[in-house]
Order: structure tokens, then C-alpha cells, then sequence
């Protein structure tokens, strides 16, 4: 078994060990995502979402949840405290280098991502929301969406000092992602300023390319080149900067 | 050729010169020690030698291989306990172990590992609940877990009580035996006394001494006896003995500080004489001796 495996199958098992984690990053999506479905009023269209019912409006912004929440905040916290507690640099003193647990911490914080990405797009299909067609496409989207968030991830974790800073800094960072999703005030009710600059940060970029997907509506240019941008600068200066030890 | 070599070894912090070029040997199936007082560079040195730190000057081998060259050879042969490295807080003992095993072609058998090293009965907790001395315990298995050819153990009996330290000194002369060669950092009389092959005094930046533990306390020449005699002793006439070099009287008793033929000739000249004596102790130098008198000597 390769290091990168042995390390994949313990950060899993260490996961599953981090109730609070799984909680905040898929119990709590899910159950707000099934209130949701449960409710009729939430699944019928609404003039002032744009056409969209709330059930619809909402799957983009609990995905950016998701994914910020793993990418930006938990993430770097938990790469901050290897580094800290000098765990990456004892993988450095065994033939297994660093980089091999920071792959594996990258590729498990994928697949949660797009587990409960995809759970979040495809559970609607049950009470009769959404349109089954356009979905593979909004799976691709998806991973688009969640590998611009794992380069910011690495991002924050090259430049922030520890795992308590790492902590409060991807937390507030995710909520501003979570304003730009429209979590606490619909998109569609942005104001024109708003909304331009919405498009041009990674939350609002990626649930404005969730929402198109899963309607089948023209995906447009700019939110990729939006993502791609933030991917490029995150991983530039994580390739740069990033401390082992 | 040695199986670790390091020629004029330097380095720098900042302005502070740790390091003033040393030189170092350790021979295939040694264990050899560090002793130095905090902070002279002890870490530093076997951390270079461990690839973990670049080194400003000088030269390093160990097995042939130059660290800073080629870390990926290095890492197969080189097993290395570090000071302060915590594993994740939530993954047991036996995890950990396994975790580690699956770097390496041919690893020790984790049940045997928590066995050896003593924690057999704490395979199943988690590193958070374990105490320092297991936590310790379980970086020194994770450090010979690959079957090293070489170990690197920096403080590797920190915290742990009489008992666990003799039993790990107990494995270590087994792997010793069986091939295995190790380089210690410690700050342990007893342990570099009763584990090293050889002693490196590191002080002010350079090894002031080396030598076995035996060479080095021996080095330190005289031993003090005293007793109590049972007639007045003329110090004068103690004085002239071959191997005495001082006799002076404490109260009743009779001090001489002389070398190890010293005791036999006062012994033989005051039985001449007709003297019997009584609470005769006899003080040896010791690895303590010489480490004090070498670091006093450049600090």
C-alpha cells in the first residue's frame, strides 16, 4: 500500500472520529437541505428568487456551505496543527514525505465535498424538484467549484501561523463566501453593484454556475474564468509559501 | 570507512554559530551518545545528519549517502525519534504503528513493537489519552519500526520512569546485537553510562571530549578514599605512597585522593604498621565527573 493510501485511510478514520466536523460539514447541509424538501412552500416557484423555489435557490449556496466550510476553514486547521504539533516534519524524518499527507487530506476533503455536493443536487430529484437532464453537468461544475476552494484551502494554510488563526480567519472568509451564495439574502435580490461583484468571488462565481447548471441554463464564461483566476493565485502562493514545518 | 561519518560540520542560526565544524564517527553495530549542556547543539547535530537540517559547512555520510543529496535513500535506512513531534490527536497506539509500517518494505511486526517497548495494554488508545512516558514509548517504536540501519534517538528516555528506561535500554542493546546502530542525544549520565559504546562532549560549539564512558570518567584520574584508622597515621608518610597525590585529615578520619593502584599500597603500608581501619569508602570519578569538568571548562 502506497503512503499516500495509508495516509487517505487515516485521515478518513480520524474524520469519522471528529463528530464536530461531520456535523457542521454534512449532517447539518443535509437536514437543512430535507427541512427544505419537506416543506411544499419550499419547493414552489417564486417571482422574486428569480422563478426558482426556495428549495432551488438554496442547493447552490448549501454546496458553497460545504464547500468552504471543509476547504477554507477545516482544512486549514487541520494542516495548520500537523504543522504545529510537528507531525508533518516527523512524516519528513520516514520515507513517506509531507506532501504525501497533504494529498491525502486534499483528495479526502474532495470526495466529502462531493458527496454531499451531490447528495445536495441530486435528493430534490425525490419530491419532484429539479431537472434530472442537466445534472451531470452540475456534477462537473461541482468539482470545478470544490478545486477552486481546496487551492484557497492550501492558500490560507501557507500564510496562516497556526491552527487557531487558520481556524477564525477560513471561518470568516467562508461566511463572506456564504453572503456571496446568497445564504442570507437571496441573489437574486442583489442589487447590480452587489451582484457584480458577487460574480467575481469564488462563492458567488460558483453558486451562479450550480444555479445555471442544474437549470440547464447558458454556464457563460465569466464565473470560469473567476474560478480559474482564484485557483491560480491560490495555488501559485501555496506553492510558494507553504511551510512543512 | 565509518557508518556515519561527518567532517567540519557548521552551522548558524542567525549571527550565533552553534555549530564550529565537528567531526563525528560511528562505526556499524555502535550506539554512540551526545551529551552536552541545553542548547550547545546536540539536536542540531543529529538533525543535520538526519537530512532535517542543512548544514552551512563540512561534510556528512551516513551509509555512504550524503543527506542533503539524496533524502530519498536516506529516509530507507535511517529511523529518527525527534524531540516535540506529536502524532494526531485521535489515532491509537497500534495505528500509529501500522500508520508507520506501511512506509517501509520490511517492517517490524507492530505487535511486537507495543510489546517491547511496553505498551501492549495501551494499543487501543488513542495518543491524547496516552501518558508522556507512553507517548514517548510509542516515538521511539515508530523510529525503529522500518528496521533502520540506523537510529537516531533524541532523548529517547525523557519522562520515562526507572523500570520503562531499562527496558528499553534492554531492546536497544538486542538490536545493537542484531546490527542495528545507533546515535543518542542525552542528557542522561546513567543512560549514555550504561548504553554507549562511545561518548561526544559537545560544548561551546565543538566536542570538547570523546572517548567510551569508561575512557572519559577514568580521564578524570583520582579516586577519594577515606576511613577512619585505628591509631594516629603520619599524612606525611601516606603521602609518600606510589599513587597518592593528597592525604589530609577530616576530623578523625583519613581523606586521600590518589589513583586506582593508590588503595592497595595504603592499605598494605598501614597493615605493616599494625593500623586496622574502619568505614573505608571509596569514591570513583564518574561520567558525571568528566562531562561537569569538560563543560565547566568552555562555558
Amino acid at each position: 500500500m502506497g503512503a499516500t493510501t495509508a495516509l487517505l485511510e487515516n485521515e478518513v478514520r480520524l474524520l469519522r472520529r471528529s463528530p464536530a466536523v461531520v456535523i457542521w460539514s454534512v449532517v447539518l447541509p443535509l437536514a437543512a437541505l430535507l427541512v427544505m424538501m419537506a416543506i411544499p412552500g419550499a419547493r414552489m416557484s417564486l417571482p422574486m428568487l428569480g422563478g426558482l423555489s426556495v428549495l432551488e435557490a438554496y442547493q447552490p449556496t448549501l454546496v458553497v456551505f460545504v464547500a468552504t466550510l471543509l476547504a477554507l476553514q477545516m482544512m486549514p486547521m487541520f494542516l495548520g496543527s500537523y504543522r504545529e504539533s510537528g507531525f508533518l516534519r516527523r512524516l519528513r524524518a520516514t520515507p513517506a514525505h509531507p506532501a504525501n499527507l497533504l494529498t491525502a487530506i486534499v483528495l479526502m476533503v474532495l470526495a466529502v465535498i462531493l458527496a454531499v455536493g451531490l447528495l445536495i443536487l441530486f435528493l430534490p430529484l425525490v419530491v419532484g424538484v429539479g431537472d434530472p437532464r442537466p445534472l451531470a453537468l452540475a456534477a462537473l461544475v461541482l468539482i470545478a467549484c470544490a478545486i477552486t476552494f481546496l487551492a484557497l484551502g492550501t492558500f490560507l494554510a501557507s500564510i496562516l501561523p497556526n491552527p487557531r488563526v487558520a481556524s477564525g480567519v477560513g471561518a470568516a472568509i467562508a461566511a463572506v463566501m456564504w453572503f456571496f451564495a446568497g445564504m442570507w439574502y437571496p441573489r437574486a435580490q442583489f442589487p447590480d453593484w452587489l451582484s457584480n461583484v458577487a460574480d467575481w468571488t469564488p462563492g458567488g462565481a460558483a453558486a451562479t454556475l450550480l444555479t445555471n447548471a442544474a437549470h440547464g441554463a447558458e454556464l457563460g464564461w465569466q464565473p470560469f474564468v473567476c474560478l480559474t483566476a482564484w485557483t491560480v493565485v491560490g495555488l501559485l502562493v501555496s506553492v510558494r509559501t507553504f511551510r512543512w514545518e | 570507512m565509518s557508518l556515519v561519518e561527518v567532517t567540519g560540520l557548521r552551522k548558524s542560526y542567525g549571527p550565533k554559530e552553534v555549530l564550529s565544524g565537528i567531526d563525528l564517527r560511528v562505526e556499524a553495530g555502535e550506539i554512540v551518545g551526545i551529551l552536552g549542556p541545553n542548547g550547545s547543539g546536540k539536536t542540531t547535530t543529529v538533525e543535520c545528519i538526519g537530512g532535517l537540517r542543512a548544514p552551512d559547512g563540512g561534510t556528512i555520510s551516513v551509509d555512504g549517502i550524503d543527506p542533503q543529496a539524496n533524502e530519498r535513500a536516506l529516509r530507507k535506512i535511517l529511523g529518527m525519534q525527534l524531540q516535540e513531534a506529536r502524532l494526531p490527536a485521535k489515532i491509537t497506539a497500534a495505528e500509529a504503528i501500522d500508520l508507520f509500517a506501511s512506509f517501509y518494505p520490511d517492517p517490524e511486526p507492530t505487535a511486537v513493537l507495543l510489546e517491547r517497548l511496553g505498551v501492549v495494554t495501551q494499543r487501543n488508545e488513542r495518543f491524547e489519552n496516552l501518558s508522556g512516558g507512553q507517548q514517548q514509548r510509542l516515538s521511539v517504536a515508530l523510529a525503529l519500526v522500518g528496521r533502520p540501519r540506523v537510529a537516531i534517538l533524541d532523548e529517547l528516555t525523557t519522562g520515562l520512569d526507572p523500570a520503562a528506561r531499562r527496558e528499553i535500554w534492554t531492546y536497544l542493546g538486542q538490536l545493537r546485537d542484531a546490527g542495528t546502530t545507533f546515535l543518542l542525544v542525552t542528557h542522561s549520565m546513567e543512560e549514555a553510562q550504561h548504553l554507549c559504546d562511545r561518548v561526544y562532549i559537545l560544548a561551546g560549539g565543538r566536542f570538547v571530549r570523546s572517548g567510551s564512558p569508561q575512557e572519559l570518567s577514568s580521564a578524570m584520574g583520582t579516586q577519594v578514599m577515606s576511613f577512619l584508622p585505628s591509631s594516629s597515621v603520619d599524612l606525611d608518610l601516606l603521602r609518600s605512597v606510589a599513587g597518592v597525590h593528597a592525604a589530609h585529615a577530616d576530623e578523625s578520619r583519613i581523606v586521600i585522593d590518589g589513583d586506582d593502584t593508590a588503595l592497595q599500597s595504603v592499605l598494605s603500608l598501614l597493615s605493616a604498621r599494625g593500623v586496622t581501619i574502619s568505614g573505608l569508602s571509596i569514591t570513583t570519578p564518574t561520567l558525571e565527573d568528566a562531562y561537569l569538568a569538560a563543560t565547566r571548562r568552555v562555558g
